[in-house]
């Protein structure tokens, strides 16, 4: 941290004003890129239908008079309808969050400290690890049929336990792999020593190995929870009522009273918001799980 | 017991989960759909095999009385259907084009958020955002955005009120979602918008773990801001570059969520993607043996992808580590 805060000095102490002003103005221009769809998402939300038909309009009290109706509505009427998606939309990603964190985990460590052989293939930890990843890259297009007809036959259609055994297959090899990577930059003498004390491999591994990685499985977590939280293409091909989750619910709204975009805007700001709280607390852990075996040498 | 034989099983407890499922929902499924592809199945043949057996009528009911055909056809239909060969252009474009415009601002990004400055770590944690939207949300956002009605999308309007400050005749007015040209281009803005952040966030960690000896070292030698960016940020950042470039490239492979919201696939077949083109051959249309058949075509584009990719990487990572000795 020391080196860094010297750095700060030295660089900003050197940089011209020019460098300055074309600094700031990137930052701002970007920010601005990026912070409008949401304003204008969060503007939306509070229009009459007529203000953002006969708009554009920006500032909330002098363009237009905001009104609380959609969310009102949202709340009220479709009450009903809001709180399955989103709770439809949360078991499923939660989950496949505590599937895939477990599971990966537990591979993760099984790569990193043993050395395994798969004779017939001739295969080792490597090439298992890279099996386990490549699986991440499948187009999930190929597994539209054979998913239906399983899931026709598991009758796991239009289930929790279809989406969540579905998002976790999907979430794995990311979680195996980001595992693999942190319990490699783990040193071992802290289990070992644990099990010379007479600890068995699983309660190292779980009172010693998992409290050290927290940031690993908190990206993990993370990751596992935003996939399956925005999934499409498997939400729309194996749900029809019960388990319709908030991306399916969504892109339906396309539907025949026309585009209601004031409510496609509060319904959005309420897919969105847990997903950024959740991340806005943990971006530290994001980039220093992802990052932890991708960057080193 | 003993550490060897607990350590024999445990070896098998903590791995065998995860390659039990793969094997199951990704291994199994894989092959099925290579056999699929090689029938004529369609949604409810076996319905009707399994009335037919019940009434006792085994004729004409195809392989097994299975309800289906063995059959080649499919990959015979490949080469002449007009549709599928534009929805694998389209596809083409949004990999190649989306992943290089999204690779260049997301290293000018990075680079930017590597300089100190005051607030970067709010404005960082602000570059995220688009990356936790839904893609859904995120494409109705852009049709609010692109679309073409001055009145509605500030987009349009600033447009026209830009051409009028520049004092042009017509207003400038880009048919984004109904002109074959545009619509690609607005679902290549809508995907980059959102996943830029992915580029920057990893560019981001990679440049930092970079020593800051090797800068002072270049800085001696008298390099200047740009030559010690192309010299040596660019070239450290190569291996991590190709591992982003590969990953989003795979991903946007996959792309349908935006496409259905938007435009879905048109104008005409214009911004078709072969998963959605897939999605619609398997589930509108019942076609499994044929939507499989096509799936397939896409993993082998994808693994052809990978693999050049891999190999011209390794290649050019090797080339560069030489020219640096």
């Amino acid at each position: 941290m020391g080196t860094r805060g010297r750095r700060w000095l030295r660089r900003s102490s050197r940089r011209p004003l020019w460098g300055s002003a074309i600094l700031y103005g990137v930052v701002i221009f970007w920010c601005f890129i990026v912070l409008f769809p949401f304003y204008w998402l969060a503007t939306t939300s509070v229009k009459r239908p007529i203000d953002v038909s006969r708009g554009p309009n920006y500032i909330p009290y002098i363009d237009f008079q905001p009104i609380p109706d959609h969310w009102e509505e949202m709340f009220g009427i479709q009450r009903e309808s809001t709180e399955r998606h989103f709770r439809n939309s949360l078991v499923s990603a939660i989950g496949s969050t505590i599937l895939s964190v477990v599971i990966g985990a537990m591979a993760g460590y099984g790569l990193s400290r043993f050395r395994y052989y798969w004779g017939r293939l001739g295969w080792d930890n490597d090439n298992i690890a890279f099996w386990i990843i490549s699986q991440r890259f499948l187009p999930p297009a190929i597994f539209i049929v054979p998913f239906v007809l399983l899931y026709n036959a598991l009758s796991l259609i239009d289930t929790y336990a279809g989406l969540i055994i579905a998002y976790t297959m999907f979430n794995i090899p990311f979680a195996v792999w980001i595992m693999r990577d942190f319990f490699n930059g783990l040193p071992v003498d802290l289990e070992e020593s644990a099990r010379v004390d007479g600890a068995t491999r699983w309660q190292a591994f779980i009172r010693i190995v998992l409290p050290l990685s927290a940031p690993g499985l908190v990206a993990v977590a993370i990751f596992s929870f935003i996939f399956a939280w925005n999934e499409y293409l498997f939400a729309l091909m194996l749900t029809n009522f019960n388990a319709i989750t908030m991306p399916v619910l969504i892109a339906g709204q396309n539907n025949t009273r026309g585009i209601e975009w004031w409510f496609i805007s509060a319904l959005t700001l309420m897919a969105v918001v847990p997903v950024i709280i959740m991340g806005l607390l943990l971006e530290r852990f994001i980039t220093r799980g992802l990052t932890a075996g991708a960057v080193k040498g | 017991m003993s550490t060897v034989r607990e350590d024999r099983i445990m070896k098998r407890v903590f791995l065998s989960p995860a390659v039990v499922i793969l094997l199951a929902l990704s291994i199994f499924p894989l092959l099925w759909s290579l056999g699929i592809s090689f029938t004529d199945m369609q949604r409810g043949g076996s319905t009707i095999a399994r009335q037919a057996a019940a009434e006792g009528i085994t004729e004409g009911v195809g392989f097994l009385g299975l309800g289906f055909e063995l059959t080649g056809r499919n990959y015979q239909r490949l080469l002449v259907d007009g549709r599928l060969h534009s929805t694998v252009r389209n596809t083409m474009i949004y990999v190649f084009v989306g992943v290089t415009i999204q690779y260049v601002i997301g290293l000018g990004l990075a680079t930017v958020l590597n300089q100190p400055f005051r607030g970067r770590n709010i404005v960082r944690v602000i570059f995220l955002m688009p990356m936790m939207m839904t893609p859904v949300a995120a494409a109705y956002t852009g049709r609010m955005f692109f679309d073409s009605n001055a009145l509605r999308s500030p987009l349009a309007h600033f447009l026209r009120q830009f051409s009028k400050a520049i004092g042009l005749e017509q207003a400038i007015s880009v048919p984004w979602f109904t002109d074959i040209g545009w619509a690609p281009i607005a679902i290549l803005i809508i995907d980059a918008w959102q996943w830029i952040p992915f580029m920057t966030l990893i560019l981001l960690a990679g440049m930092q773990a970079i020593p800051e000896d090797i800068y002072e070292a270049a800085r001696v030698d008298g390099a200047n801001v740009l030559q010690i960016f192309w010299r040596v940020t660019v070239p450290i950042l190569l291996p991590i570059s190709l591992t982003v470039i590969l990953i989003r490239g795979l991903e946007i492979f996959k792309i349908i969520d935006v496409v259905v919201v938007t435009t879905g696939g048109g104008p005409g077949s214009a911004t078709e993607s072969l998963t959605l083109y897939i999605f619609e051959q398997a589930l509108s249309n019942g076609n499994y043996g044929y939507a499989s058949a096509i799936a397939y075509i896409l993993l082998i584009l994808v693994i052809i992808f990978a693999t050049i990719f891999l190999t011209v990487g390794r290649r050019w990572i090797r080339g560069s580590a030489e020219r640096g000795k």
